[in-house]
């Protein structure tokens, strides 16, 4: 495998992780939209002043955000929050990948340093403690 | 501004953001945080929390393309964002604990001093190359892409390894201490210090602003400053943006890339100075 080869794959990842995760935002807003609209517009105002309104929910962990998707109707904000993870999670996943392609080509050099980067990246969630 | 012309605008912004950041290598932050704020009255906090979603949908949209056509160079990427996010976890722990003024007035000089080099070399179009780094060498920090408006191959080798790592680690201590992107600051060093074409080092830094703001947003995401009804539409609209800035990208010639990037690099120092002085801009 080149280095060529990596790069694709890289690639693959980064783009159907982004346009996968864009669909389920846009999924959950259009989700969220249709199931109150005059509420969805007071959530927007919210956007623009903080203070204005409280009842818009942000989900600020994973397990909000499983409450939110266990909802029935479903919870827009939730389905978008998730693809908002998953965009979050994107870049992460390409480090991945090129670990692994790197792995697969014996190319210790790159191994070691995709290793470190996904290590640095892993505790620095950690650390955020959110995710 | 009812919700749906602000809705309207705002996507139409993030396509122009995330156009302009695939092109330059910039997150887009630099656009989207004055304009949210100062032009739809989002909240600062809103609009950062967009903002850093913003960088990942760009460097999603344009990395991917830039990698499939070999402009953005993953070896390259890697390496030199190793050096970032560790000075950013650095940065991160060092803040409070540092003068950032001092620091702010010292880089802002040193991108002065950039800008003004950058303007000496507006219009090489693709770096001489200096003699072979052991470096370089090494991590195989080389590669060849396909250049259309020359209609040929290009070679090139990163030079000054040492050089540009520093600056990156520099880049990424100055991110973890005052919470900014630093895509410029990539560019520059890859422009600068390792003498790669302006457009594999614009395309690089796509790719490496992800993986660096990936860490960061779960911060914004656990403190509740993602907003989904102004990420959401951000995000699409930076994608699509990125996407054509790709197309655009590959029509330009390296020092166009670079004429428009010096005026970011002007802005960056002038704002890094006076926050440096103690001068908050409106």
């Amino acid at each position: 495998m080149t280095s060529w080869a990596v790069e694709r794959a890289v690639a693959r990842v980064l783009f159907w992780g982004g346009l996968f995760s864009v669909s389920l935002m846009l999924m959950g807003l259009c989700a969220y939209a249709a199931r109150d609209q005059p509420h969805a517009w007071e959530g927007l105002r919210t956007v623009q002043n903080r203070q204005a309104g409280g009842d818009v929910d942000i989900f600020t962990t994973l397990a909000d955000v499983r409450r939110g998707l266990r909802q029935r109707p479903l919870e827009g904000l939730a389905l978008a929050t998730l693809g908002l993870l998953g965009l979050l999670a994107t870049p992460i996943a390409g480090v991945a990948v090129a670990l692994v392609c790197f792995g697969r080509q014996r190319d210790r050099p790159y191994v070691v340093i995709s290793a470190l980067l996904l290590a640095m990246l892993l505790v620095s969630l950690a650390l955020a403690g959110g995710v | 501004m009812t919700p749906l012309v602000f809705l309207a605008a705002l996507f139409a912004t993030s396509v122009m953001a995330g156009a302009t950041g695939a092109i330059l290598g910039l997150g887009g932050g630099i656009l989207l945080i004055p304009i949210l704020t100062l032009f739809y009255g989002v909240d600062l906090r809103y609009a950062m929390g967009a903002s850093i979603v913003s960088v990942i949908a760009t460097s999603s949209g344009a990395a991917a393309a830039y990698l499939r056509t070999s402009l953005s160079n993953i070896r390259i990427g890697l390496f030199l964002t190793l050096a970032t996010v560790s000075g950013a976890l650095v940065g991160a722990g060092l803040a409070g604990h540092v003068p950032v003024r001092a620091l702010q007035l010292l880089l802002g000089l040193a991108l002065g001093y950039s800008a003004f080099t950058t303007l000496r070399q507006l219009h090489v179009e693709i770096p001489q190359s200096l003699e072979a780094d052991t470096l370089a060498l090494r991590f195989s920090l080389d590669g060849t892409y396909y250049d259309a408006p020359l209609d040929r191959q290009v070679k090139y080798r990163a030079a000054r390894v040492r050089q540009g790592f520093a600056a990156m680690f520099g880049a990424g201590l100055l991110s973890g201490l005052l919470g900014i992107g630093s895509g410029a600051f990539k560019v520059l060093a890859m422009d600068y210090f390792m003498r790669l074409p302006m457009k594999v080092s614009t395309a690089t830094s796509n790719f490496m602003i992800g993986v660096t703001s990936a860490a960061t947003a779960s911060v914004y995401f656990a403190h509740g400053d993602i907003h989904p009804l102004l990420a959401t539409p951000v995000a699409i609209g930076v994608l699509a943006g990125a996407m054509l800035g790709t197309r655009l990208m590959a029509r330009l010639r390296n020092t166009t890339v670079r004429k428009a990037f010096l005026p970011v690099l002007a802005y960056l120092a002038a704002s890094m100075i006076l926050h440096g002085l103690g001068i908050e801009l409106p």
